[in-house]
């Protein structure tokens, strides 16, 4: 937002100063700017004083100025020929508002600017959250919904209508592996929440840059970086219950400790940091030993080393995961059977930019991780009091993955309306284990050129293009992606965009057999990519601050086309078995709308969305609907009160009843029925404040509604029936915690 | 098979003959029914590669493996067929009563449809399988006529669930005065071989292999009361036809339904198993044409995708009347041995002796 007011005023005697040049800055207001800097051309700058005063000896070259201050946009202007006294507003900068973001960009930039729409979600918003996992940020954001997967503890994720295998979950731009491959269907709660900076999400295919399952869009996790302090610590400590249930520091309930500390010599800067989540698990229905929400340890360590020179920064991260979640078997008269998950996962970063000349810079990130998963299944004799590891075919697997990613990205600026940038974006992947059959793995190398031309000041246009090779699966064609947006008015963007998505057929899919009296399920490795074809634009509208009252809207809008999606279906070669084929088509489209306002200490932000996702037995029975449509309504409020060092925050969704289509048959007429899964709704209370300087309490009530599972009336989807109830939460659950925090 | 399981009761038979031949007692000798025991069944293991036949008054268990036969014969006043459902076989009618007329075009149509194969893809199965509860009830392959031009040729797939699969078969059955006469082949050959089949009302079935001919596998009709095996039931599945699909089950428990022997599930919280006596068994109901009293009821084992330990319940017993008339409680221990699925366990007590 640059909005600028040139004048001079004739309040001073002329002629007082022929040779001397006297400026001020000030804000709209006119109130003094205190040292902010004026740039003469290219020469050094000076800075004003005090009042915002700053004197010239002569006129720059071009007469050019630029001013620039802490807290406001900066200024390139020209000094008003012909006076010798100038007033410079400075508009105050709306970083409040919109944030710095880098999800598709070479470099961060005002989130205003970028040609994505992106939501950012702040530290500060997330500290108001209090969360134990990383869900808990983002369970009230709109488009957003969660199912649980009680058996095996994670959480699957659903962006806009699409399935979590749509979604590339990264952190610092580099894609996360989990239990199904490579950035599928991660489950996004083996994230230690301490070490998150913020979390953008950029909806809609980012598969240019970023590669396979990019489809539904981007949620780029950014970790804490080294900061301006020589050196600095926090701890955090956070005690929750899981609904009724509570135990202090260990056992029921949900426990945190956290630490981390960071420093600064020289050029270098260092961190390190531990966290320990002991979630306890929820029973439920259960009143034996069997939980409904499975209990959970996770331990995450982190360290990271930085070098930041003039021109190259460099920053490797190591962050490391050791997960165990319990299944308790029931009660039983012999045998008691338990299960435990064991995760450890090793996740290298080396993240960098190198600027070696003005017009040119190189980016890139890149990955290595090392992911297992165990299956231990134990056995206790009731009778004998024994237990003992289970020789049973299959009761001990391990699957493990591996994989490497390493995006390379060069901007080369042609002057200032023509930026190129050319990319590298490798990803090798192989998997083993437990019903995967041996597989070579997979090498996926990929080029990508994008540019960004702003022929003038308000139109900017990003045109991409990604060719892959894949070692597996024939990977689709040119992939094209074309991002813009035009600044209508002053306060009025609008972004359109369309692009080319594609989502990668995983490791799972591809080679993973499960055989057994009922189930003949084959991975199929002749599968290919799905493919999108997506359309999104978004009106962004900032109008001009009134008095204390700051507002931004954001109206957007999608439609997505995928093709060859892959579906379960009959082998034809032979028909006992199950296997999976590009087969199906898939649809969704919809409308979003995000209204901030900004009054005093008071920040609203109020989200509705209304999203189809597509009825795929419209195609078999033409008089039910094409698309089955869902509404949300987000309210998320923070409550600052200054004289208090205290804040009341709430955090609220609905999520609409959601419906879809099912075949009945009776006799032998086919026939459609809509089946419901319920809507519910969801609120978060927190309330802050600071006791002593550093210190800050939080204490609040999670899940203040109290919903544990809503009902669907679909009759079980699989043969395993089951389905009526989707489990949502455990219940109301009360939290308190500390952070304290010291920098120097 | 038979002859083997025999083997330990004649000579049990033998001695009991032996020390009460002694004494003066005119009346027939009478084993008394076991009091207690406690069974681990010898299914197989994690392949679940047998049925196992128990009688609860011998403590006897006869595992007979699920490939043994292909078609079960009803030696009842009936003349039904039933297909091997502890295989998932599954069969499917022509418009055809010439045996040798049967071929590329009846095999192409049952694989275009899937109809012959087990699974939540096949929506048409229930049609193709017998009756689960009750299978003399409603075979999949009708009641034999004694009309001999009513009998159509069968397309038969031998069951491909927890075995290997086998080529189809077509067959086709007649009368024979009071038995019956298969014709069988494959399903493309152009000749076929028949059997004769004579009724033996000591047994509920006589099994046939089509390799072997006449086979033994199940004990006498009045030897045994309760099988465990892995066979073909139902779920339900809105889709699918007649909203149940026809599926197959690890650790189905049947009661010899055909054999006199009836059963009733009691649950814990009714009346615990340990204080369960005789003045409990006046109120209970048994059942006598469900064999799924005890079916799946006692077990859970989740899905592929539920890696939740399989187990036995123990919240719920059965108590089951014997053939003469002994009333036994009978609580499942485990589903497994060390973990192992197809080696469950149970115990069970004479609660009323019979007659």
């Amino acid at each position: 937002m640059m909005i600028l007011w040139l004048g001079a005023f004739g309040t001073y005697p002329e002629g007082l100063a022929q040779t001397v040049l006297k400026g001020k800055v000030v804000t709209e207001k006119g109130e003094a700017i205190p040292h902010a800097t004026v740039w003469l051309g290219d020469a050094q700058g000076k800075v004003a004083d005090e009042q915002g005063g700053f004197v010239l000896g002569e006129l720059p070259n071009g007469s050019s100025l630029r001013i620039s201050a802490v807290g406001f946009e900066t200024l390139s202007t020209q000094w008003p020929a012909g006076l010798n006294e100038a007033y410079f507003t400075l508009a105050q900068s709306t970083s409040d508002l919109e944030q710095v973001v880098i999800t598709g960009s070479f470099e961060p930039q005002s989130a205003r600017n970028s040609v994505y729409q992106v939501r950012s979600i702040e530290a500060k918003e997330i500290s108001k959250r209090a969360p134990m996992i990383l869900q808990d940020v983002l369970n009230t954001q709109v488009g957003i919904r969660f199912s649980q997967d009680n058996a095996v503890g994670s959480s699957n994720m659903e962006l806009l209508g699409m399935s979590g295998q749509n979604v590339k979950i990264l952190i610092d731009g580099v894609p996360m592996v989990g239990r199904q491959g490579t950035s599928n269907e991660i489950n996004i709660n083996q994230i230690d929440v301490n070490q998150i900076e913020r979390v953008e999400i950029v909806e809609g295919p980012m598969s240019v840059v970023y590669g396979a399952d990019a489809l539904a869009g981007v949620i780029n996790i950014i970790t804490k970086k080294s900061s301006d302090n020589t050196w600095g610590l926090s701890v955090r400590v956070q005690e929750e219950s899981v609904g009724s249930s509570y135990s202090p520091f260990t056992g029921d309930g949900n426990h945190q400790r956290a630490i981390s500390g960071t420093g600064m010599v020289n050029n270098w800067n260092f961190g390190l940091g531990y966290s320990q989540n002991r979630f306890g698990g929820w029973k439920g229905d259960y009143t034996g030993r069997q939980y409904q929400w499975l209990p959970r340890n996770q331990d995450f360590a982190n360290a990271r080393i930085g070098l930041a020179k003039e021109a190259i920064s460099l920053d490797y991260q190591l962050d490391f995961l050791h997960e165990t979640v319990f299944t308790y078997g029931p009660e039983a008269r012999l045998e008691m059977i338990d299960q435990n998950f064991v995760t450890d996962r090793w996740m290298h970063r080396l993240l960098g930019q190198w600027d070696l000349s003005s017009e040119f810079a190189l980016s890139w990130q890149g990955g290595w991780t090392n992911y297992k998963r165990d299956s231990e299944t134990w056995v206790s004799n009731v009778r004998t009091g024994e237990k003992y590891l289970s020789t049973a075919p299959g009761a001990q697997a391990t699957i493990k993955y591996n994989g490497f990613s390493w995006r390379a990205m060069g901007n080369w600026s042609l002057g200032s309306k023509l930026k190129i940038q050319p990319g590298v974006d490798l990803n090798l992947e192989n998997g083993s284990g437990e019903r995967i059959t041996d597989n070579e793995g997979m090498q996926d190398y990929a080029v990508f050129l994008t540019g960004e031309w702003t022929p003038n000041s308000w139109i900017q246009i990003r045109p991409g293009l990604r060719k892959a090779n894949n070692s597996i699966y024939d990977a689709p064609g040119l992939i094209p992606s074309l991002n813009t947006k035009f600044r209508l008015a002053e306060t009025l963007d609008l972004r359109l965009s369309y692009a080319k998505g594609f989502r990668a057929p995983s490791i799972r899919e591809l080679y993973f057999d499960f055989f057994d009296a009922s189930h003949s399920i084959q991975g199929n490795p002749n599968l290919k990519a799905e493919t999108s074809d997506s359309f999104n634009g978004s009106f962004n509208w900032s109008p001009k601050i009134k008095g204390e009252l700051k507002t931004s809207s954001v109206l957007g809008f999608f439609y997505n086309d995928v093709e060859d999606r892959i579906a379960y279906g009959q082998d034809p070669e032979n028909i006992q078995i199950t296997t999976l084929f590009n087969v199906e088509n898939f649809k969704t489209a919809g409308t979003t709308l995000s209204q901030t306002f900004h009054y005093k200490g008071l920040e609203t932000n109020l989200g509705f969305s209304y999203i189809g996702r597509y009825n795929l037995i419209s195609e078999e029975i033409e008089d039910t609907p094409q698309m089955a449509w869902t509404p949300e309504v987000t309210a998320n409020t923070i409550y600052q009160i200054e004289k208090w060092g205290a804040s009341v925050s709430l955090f609220y969704k609905y999520t609409g009843e959601l419906p879809a289509y099912q075949t009945v048959v009776d006799g032998g007429n086919v026939t459609a029925q809509e089946v419901k899964t319920d809507a519910y709704h969801w609120m978060d209370l927190t309330l802050g404040k600071e006791l002593i300087p550093n210190l800050n309490l939080n204490l609040g009530i999670k899940n203040l509604l109290d919903v544990t599972q809503i009902n669907s009336t679909a009759a079980g989807g699989d043969a395993h029936g089951g389905g009526s109830s989707r489990p949502i939460g455990y219940g109301r659950s009360y939290f308190l915690g500390l952070t304290y925090q010291l920098n120097k | 098979m038979k002859h083997l399981r025999f083997l330990p009761m004649t000579a049990l038979l033998a001695a009991v003959s032996f020390f009460s031949s002694c004494s003066d007692d005119p009346d027939p000798v009478v084993v008394p029914p076991n009091e207690e025991g406690l069974i681990e069944v010898d299914g197989g293991g994690a392949t679940y590669p047998n049925s196992v036949f128990i009688s609860l008054r011998s403590g006897v268990q006869t595992p007979v493996a699920r490939t043994t036969w292909d078609l079960a014969f009803s030696t009842g006043s009936d003349f039904k067929v039933l297909i091997n459902g502890t295989t998932g076989a599954m069969a499917s009618a022509t418009d055809k009563t010439d045996i040798n007329a049967v071929g590329a075009t009846e095999i192409a149509a049952a694989e275009a449809s899937g109809e012959l194969v087990m699974g939540f893809t096949n929506m048409l199965g229930i049609l193709h399988v017998d009756d689960a509860a009750d299978p003399l009830s409603n075979p999949t392959i009708a009641a034999v006529s004694a009309t001999e031009a009513n009998n159509l040729v069968y397309l038969l797939s031998r069951g491909a669930s927890g075995v290997d699969a086998k080529p189809w078969k077509k067959i086709r059955v007649i009368r024979n005065g009071e038995g019956y006469t298969l014709q069988h082949a494959d399903a493309d050959a152009t000749t076929f071989t028949s059997l004769n089949i004579s009724k033996d009302s000591d047994d509920n079935f006589v099994y046939v292999n089509f390799e072997n001919g006449v086979v033994n596998v199940e004990p006498a009709k009045t030897d045994w009361d309760i099988v465990w095996t892995a066979g073909t039931s139902e779920t339900a599945f809105p889709a699918a036809t007649n909203g149940k699909l026809a599926y197959f089950y690890q650790d189905l428990v049947y009661h010899n339904i055909y054999g006199g022997t009836s059963a009733v599930a009691v649950l814990e919280e009714t009346v615990p198993f340990a204080e369960f006596d005789e003045t409990d068994v006046p109120s209970l109901v048994f059942n006598s044409d469900n064999r799924l009293t005890i079916g799946s009821t006692w077990r859970y084992t989740g899905g592929p995708s539920s890696p939740n330990p399989p187990s036995a319940f123990d919240t719920i017993y059965y108590v089951v009347k014997d053939s003469d008339g002994n009333v036994y409680k009978l609580r499942f221990l485990s589903l497994t041995k060390d973990g192992e699925r197809g080696k469950p366990s149970f115990e069970y007590e004479l609660v009323e002796a019979g007659n």
